[in-house]
């Protein structure tokens, strides 16, 4: 990751690897193997502790992670870097893997004992024991939306809640929770933004 | 909590959590391929919940690194051209083959994963562990590794994964007889001179022995099994249930 050198812009955080991230990927599309062991070691921990996140068992999470890498690996050449970072795209297969895995799974019953532990999710993020950069910022701007949109989110993100599961635990109306989570995400995001 | 149902274009947040059914996913996506700021938009989201994941981050298990760059080995690319293919269209021989491969390292990394477990301290210990990880990992990797799905002459599947470049193979195996406390399945490495014992299969763990590496392979080795007192034999005494030529 260069910077550019003499003009010292602010801190700015990059999100585990940024820019090198890309070509990493754009490597790992012509089959080198190198470029996709340097692209595992830069993302490996987000896409991990993710996929842990929602699926909570870390024997299925491993597996799970293996899945996520496999697919980057077969796919590398669908990534577009005009149409967002390396680490979205990554993150977006292994959300998706988790989430489709829980779903598939997840007994009906074990559900159930884990909603009436649903306010976990954004305590984990939050008083984790294991504390980075990213982790701060995030944190500091999760308490910046409110209440709802909070739980909405994080119920959603690092617990793979459709937002009809969210309506029922929280007892709101399906449209409120679709809602609360576009909103929450904007706040975030611009939070994000100008923390950079 | 029924309520109408929310306006297509207010499921975008939840779109890019993957927190829609669906049938909500479906009609979103409908909307998204009219809609010209979507997409945009969409990627400005996933960008936010890429920072949810990266505040997420955990150091994963370190085997866990080998075991996908092993795996990707093995692994077909999509080249870039065919940018949207169906997935439920098959390749050929080759991409068969590898699948099989995938397939069989995943059993394998769960069922060293499973013998690594404390459930039971390991024979030898974590160190014992770790070479066996590596001689596995070995084979795996080596580029003339085949694969081999045998049944046994009684009952059960046994998969041996080959390498005569590393002069080794992995052997695993599924739904096998039980035997009494005091027997149990011996490898044996068949060759033009005597028999050479290759190690005792540990007690399957539902129904799956963890996998055994067999090394020292020489040309014109076949593998076989036997049942043999659970301390091992020096030279098979019971029938063989399973000679495979490598």
């Amino acid at each position: 990751m260069e910077t550019v050198s003499g003009r010292r812009s602010p801190p700015r955080h990059r999100v585990a690897g940024g820019a090198s991230l890309a070509g990493l990927l754009a490597r790992t599309a012509r089959g080198d193997q190198d470029a996709f062991a340097a692209a595992y070691d830069q993302a490996a921990p987000a896409l991990y502790g993710t996929v842990l996140a929602v699926i909570r068992d870390p024997f299925l999470a491993e597996e799970v992670t293996q899945e996520v890498f496999l697919e980057i690996w077969r796919t590398a050449a669908r990534y577009d870097q005009d149409r967002g970072s390396a680490l979205a795209w990554m993150a977006t297969i292994a959300h998706r893997r988790a989430v489709d895995r829980v779903r598939s799974e997840q007994r009906a019953a074990d559900r159930d004992r884990r909603a009436a532990t649903h306010a976990v999710a954004y305590d984990e993020v939050a008083e984790s024991a294991e504390h980075n950069l990213e982790r701060e910022r995030v944190r500091r701007c999760l308490k910046w939306l409110t209440e709802l949109q909070r739980e909405a989110v994080t119920l959603a993100y690092y617990r793979g809640r459709t937002y009809r599961e969210v309506a029922a635990l929280l007892g709101i109306p399906a449209g409120t929770v679709s809602t609360r989570m576009r909103d929450g995400l904007i706040r975030l995001r611009d939070c994000l933004g100008a923390a950079r | 909590m029924t309520g109408r149902a929310p306006e297509p274009h207010a499921l975008i947040g939840a779109y890019a959590m993957d927190a829609l059914d669906r049938a909500a996913a479906g009609r979103f996506e409908r909307h998204l391929a009219r809609c010209g700021e979507c997409a945009s938009e969409l990627a400005g989201l996933r960008e936010t919940t890429a920072r949810l994941s990266a505040a997420a981050a955990v150091p994963p298990p370190a085997r866990l690194r080998g075991r996908v760059l092993a795996a990707s080995g093995h692994t077909a690319q999509r080249r870039a051209e065919s940018r949207w293919p169906s997935p439920a269209r098959g390749g050929g021989r080759s991409i068969t083959v590898a699948a099989a491969l995938v397939a069989a390292v995943a059993v394998i990394a769960v069922l060293v994963v499973v013998a690594i477990r404390p459930a039971g301290p390991a024979p030898g210990g974590p160190a014992a562990g770790r070479r066996a990880g590596l001689a596995i990992a070995a084979v795996l990797t080596a580029p003339d590794a085949r694969m081999l799905d045998v049944r046994l002459r009684t009952r059960g599947r046994a998969t041996v994964i080959m390498s005569a470049r590393a002069a080794a193979l992995i052997f695993t195996a599924s739904g096998l007889a039980a035997l009494p406390r005091a027997r149990g399945y011996e490898l044996w490495l068949v060759g033009p001179g005597r028999d050479r014992p290759a190690g005792m299969l540990p007690r399957p763990r539902h129904g799956m022995t963890a996998p055994v590496v067999a090394a020292g392979l020489r040309p014109g080795d076949r593998l076989g099994l036997t049942v043999e007192p659970s301390g091992g034999s020096g030279r098979p005494t019971s029938a063989m249930l399973l000679l495979v030529t490598l």
